[in-house]
């Protein structure tokens, strides 16, 4: 069932506002939670989620790092300032050789240029205020770079000390060409980073989005590469091209032009709902773009379905069940090629390999039907956040595979690893910052990747993806020697009576 | 390159707007340290990014590492939100050490302020004093704002000797400590180190290097008996030395940087012998050996060194310890001409003049090179255009350029996001060889 303007009206994004409320407050989020999906599906729609304090936490990233100045700092024609102390933007120090190394042969545009300057906040400015000096970043962004857009990153600092940026901003914009986009991705704002989505799109929605000039009938918007896979793209731009379609993807390694033309697409379509929702109501209540929020193309069903709701707006739809007859005719065959692999390797254990996902609520309605077609179950996912963006689609979901465990947390290493030692999955799928191997017996494998991975075996959307995803999972079984060994030799990073007593949330606060 | 009189430029005297940095910020230091003792837990009293982004710039651009159990998404963190700024964030940091201390199997623990219960006045040390008997614990104020990684480190071993270490009875004659040498922040901390340690051990002298080794506390409550603090930076680690000789009496001596090839190795180790109780005999003998192996090893590059690039001129990009290094080896030893050479640590005033001095000191040459203190990575790209110079010597960003500037390049430097270190190191009699292996590693020139 997809969400789309039907239910827009259920949140306005108000953009006479300088940002956006937090996820707390406008989608009721947590990313502290252990149970059965059913439960989670029943507290979110009473309203019952809280995100509640942890007595034992670790560091899962903030609003600004890692999830937004990772994808702001792709944007072409574009230079970032991070207005804080020098070690909020410590690391973009590597962005721009990872996304320099996909190559231009593979159509990466060769304009891609990653500009930014810190602000380099120190004590005086903490005492004395910074306005001035984040005149002189954007006055210097515009001498150095020639820019057409400047996006300000805000920090804790900026935050607590009450730096009044929209007043910086209006009175440097006439005198800069470049449109200064100002993000209010303050550390502090928000105990859930998905906040920083919104944050992100409020400016772009603000200032960057023009009023259409002309409707692009044959134009899909499409907002996030996933795990930011360059394969991805390729993939989703091969079929949508099959249909006469163009995407107009945002924003990695978008122009700023192409954030202006957001009002003119047919439609928004999602791969990641929880970052895309913000976007898409706002573009469909300012500018009138449609939009749908489910399913993403993962999988061959889910990639049916979401081709045929681009059709439906953009007026492909004969088309559509062309392309999905001539794909199905070279892709199905090769997913039952892994799907008797995974078959064979069911039999000789004697039961279904299962997988414990580590993802996000975007990818937890969209991997575990996919997981259903290669012919693994996932009886416990992890999932990032969850919020009520999201119920119709996690209940459609538990119709379609059935009940399982959820634990949603962000990095939270420790609960992640209680989970993998007392469900004993076959295989632990990571987000790749679990700080060196995964040290378990049984395999582990990754689910996202960090870089704007080029490689042909990292495609994960589409046809193409799910077959080289299959694929990717199949070798994930073949070998454990690296986190078997690490295990036996150094150990795990907690003690062994938190692994044994049966609560990950041992030292969460319930109910608070 | 210029005449003598003209030797350096300094354009960050007054770092304002920066692109590209390279290095973390006062936190990230500590975080550095923190984590760099092997089984050290760091506890962060900060947002919630504070830890998640030294993986990116700490870990990741020290040469590609994880920062293993007790780093990265791994660190606890009390990840303040706005109610904590209202309302005081003590209550949570003391509900994360109590926790931290009863799940983690780390040895060593580094509560590490960063800017928010700075900006909140949160009574920290209050705090972390109620767990001082329950685990090896300390408090590190190291607010964002207040500097650089390099600052991190400094208040690191303040607040060791601050807080934790005791005055020994006794000095033992034979024991050093090694300072000046960053884990992450410096790529090959973890072979140098070692390196260090085995290149003193043939002479029965014990280098208690601290990080990166078993045995954290253990090691931790040796450094007030050592004889000597052994400091081996034109800058960094000077004020932990000089704190360690206020608390402990121990006396220090620095080198610009760790010594690399021959020349720097057996003057580092006379050096030491005048002050250490070395057996003279036991180091002739090392010096004998160790600069007849390595001359007679780079005989086998001499071909390439001399046909591919005679007296080429190289640029270096680095910070103070690696650029006076690198430089004085490729000057003193292998024939090559510095072109110009760019710190990009951003060392105090008072020190930059014994680094150039330690950089133009070479009797080799009758010229100096350009000497730069530059931070700004768009600047110090602006500074390596129309440069004679061929081989480049730098971090990974001037990686992405290197096309542009026609030179080959090798990352020496932090960041380092190309080149994957856990062991490598330019220290010792082989330290020089292991750099012009790295020079050729991708290609071989036009014999």
């Amino acid at each position: 069932m997809a969400k789309n303007e039907l239910d827009s009206e259920d949140y306005i994004v108000e953009l006479d506002k300088v940002t956006c409320p937090t996820r707390e407050q406008r989608a009721n989020g947590t990313n502290v939670y252990f149970g059965k999906a059913s439960e989670l599906l029943d507290d979110a729609k009473k309203g019952n989620l809280k995100c509640t304090e942890r007595g034992f936490q670790q560091s899962g990233g903030c609003i600004l790092n890692f999830y937004l100045s990772v994808r702001v700092s792709t944007i072409r024609d574009a230079a970032i300032i991070f207005n804080g102390p020098v070690g909020c933007s410590h690391a973009a120090l590597g962005y721009k050789e990872l996304y320099g190394a996909i190559p231009e042969a593979l159509g990466k545009p060769t304009n891609y240029k990653l500009n930014w300057l810190t602000t380099n906040l120190g004590e005086d400015d903490v005492v004395f205020g910074a306005k001035d000096k984040l005149i002189e970043a954007i006055k210097e962004a515009e001498d150095r770079y020639s820019p057409k857009a400047i996006f300000i990153l805000t920090t804790c600092v900026t935050g607590i000390i009450g730096e009044d940026i929209e007043s910086a901003v209006n009175e440097i914009q006439p005198d800069v060409k470049a449109t200064i986009v100002p993000i209010h991705c303050e550390g502090v704002r928000s105990k859930i980073m998905q906040t920083g989505y919104d944050a992100f799109w409020h400016g772009v929605l603000k200032y960057l989005v023009k009023k259409p000039k002309k409707k692009q009938k044959d134009l899909v918007n499409i907002a996030s590469m996933l795990s930011y896979a360059w394969q991805d793209r390729i993939e989703i731009e091969r079929l949508l091209g099959k249909l006469g379609l163009r995407v107009n993807f945002i924003p990695e390694f978008a122009s700023v032009e192409d954030f202006e033309q957001l009002s003119e697409a047919a439609v928004t379509a999602p791969i990641c709902p929880t970052y895309t929702d913000y976007l898409s109501r706002g573009l469909h209540q300012h500018f009138g773009v449609p939009f749908f929020m489910y399913p993403s193309p993962i999988g061959i069903n889910n990639t049916d379905e979401w081709l045929r709701e681009i059709a439906k707006y953009t007026g492909k739809e004969e088309e559509v069940e062309e392309l999905i007859k001539e794909e199905h005719k070279k892709y199905v065959p090769k997913l039952k090629e892994i799907k008797d692999k995974f078959k064979a390797i069911e039999d000789k254990r004697g039961s279904k390999i299962d997988v414990l996902g580590s993802l996000g609520q975007g990818r937890l309605v969209t991997q575990l039907p996919y997981f259903d077609e290669l012919g693994v179950k996932s009886s416990s996912a992890m999932a990032q956040d969850f919020d009520n963006i999201l119920i119709d689609e996690l209940e459609d979901v538990i119709d379609k595979v059935g009940d399982f465990n959820v634990m949603v947390n962000t990095f939270q290493a420790a609960e992640q690893l209680h989970i993998t030692e007392q469900t004993k999955p076959d295989m632990a799928l990571t987000c790749p910052f679990q700080g060196g191997a995964w040290k378990r017996e049984g395999s582990v494998s990754r689910l996202h990747s960090l870089r704007g991975d080029p490689r042909k075996w990292s495609t994960q959307a589409g046809y193409a993806g799910a077959v080289a995803y299959g694929n990717f999972l199949l070798q994930a079984l073949k070998n454990e020697s690296l986190q078997r060994l690490s295990k036996e030799n150094t150990g795990v990073s907690v003690k062994k009576w938190y692994l044994d007593q049966p609560d990950p949330l041992y030292f969460a606060e319930k109910g608070k | 390159m210029s005449e003598k009189s003209e030797n350096y430029i300094d354009e960050s005297s007054s770092p304002r707007i920066v692109e590209a940095p390279r290095y973390g910020c006062t936190l990230s230091g500590a975080y550095e340290a923190a984590v760099g003792l092997n089984e050290g837990v760091p506890i962060l009293h900060s947002g919630s990014g504070c830890g998640m982004s030294q993986l990116f710039g700490a870990n990741y651009g020290g040469a590609q590492n994880a920062p293993g159990d007790y780093g990265g998404s791994s660190t606890p963190c009390s990840c303040l939100v706005e109610e904590h700024v209202i309302f005081g964030g003590e209550d949570k940091l003391r509900k994360l050490i109590d926790s931290t201390i009863k799940i983690s199997t780390g040895e060593f623990f580094t509560v590490i302020s960063g800017c928010v219960p700075s900006l909140i006045g949160d009574d920290v040390d209050a705090v972390v004093n109620e767990f001082r008997d329950k685990a090896p614990i300390i408090h590190v104020n190291a607010p964002g704002f207040k500097g650089n990684s390099f600052e991190g480190y400094e208040l690191f071993f303040e607040a060791l000797v601050d807080q934790y270490l005791k005055p020994s009875d006794k000095k033992e004659k034979k024991l050093i400590n090694i300072l000046g040498i960053v884990p992450f922040q410096h790529i090959f901390w973890k072979g140098e180190l070692r390196a260090i340690k085995e290149l003193l051990e043939k002479l029965d002298i014990e280098a208690n290097v601290i990080f990166g080794e078993f045995d954290t506390v253990e090691k931790i409550q040796k450094i007030p008996s050592a004889a000597y603090n052994i400091v081996l930076s034109p800058w960094i680690g000077h004020r932990a030395a000089r704190k360690l000789e206020k608390e402990f009496d121990t006396p220090y001596i620095s080198f610009p940087g760790i010594p690399t090839g021959p020349i720097q190795t057996t003057k580092f180790l006379r050096k030491l012998a005048e002050i250490l109780p070395i057996n003279k005999r036991k180091l002739e003998d090392l010096i004998k050996e160790g600069e007849r192996r390595a001359y007679r090893t780079i005989e086998y590059a001499g071909d390439i060194l001399q046909f591919d690039v005679p007296n080429v001129y190289f640029g270096v990009v680095a910070d103070s310890n690696t650029a006076v290094s690198i430089t004085r080896y490729l000057t003193d030893e292998v024939g090559q001409l510095p072109d110009i050479v760019i710190i990009t640590d951003n060392p105090p005033e008072e020190y930059k003049e014994g680094i150039i001095n330690a950089i133009t000191s070479s009797e080799e040459i009758q010229f100096t090179p350009d000497i730069i203190f530059e931070i700004d990575s768009f600047k110090i790209n602006q500074l390596l255009k129309d440069r004679p110079f061929l081989n480049l010597y730098a971090s990974s960003l001037e990686s992405v350029i290197k096309g542009e500037l026609e030179t080959t390049h090798v990352t020496v430097s932090f960041p380092s996001y190309n080149r994957l270190v856990l062991g490598d190191n330019y220290v010792g009699y082989d330290g020089g060889l292991n750099l012009i292996q790295d020079l050729f590693y991708d290609k071989a020139g036009p014999l």
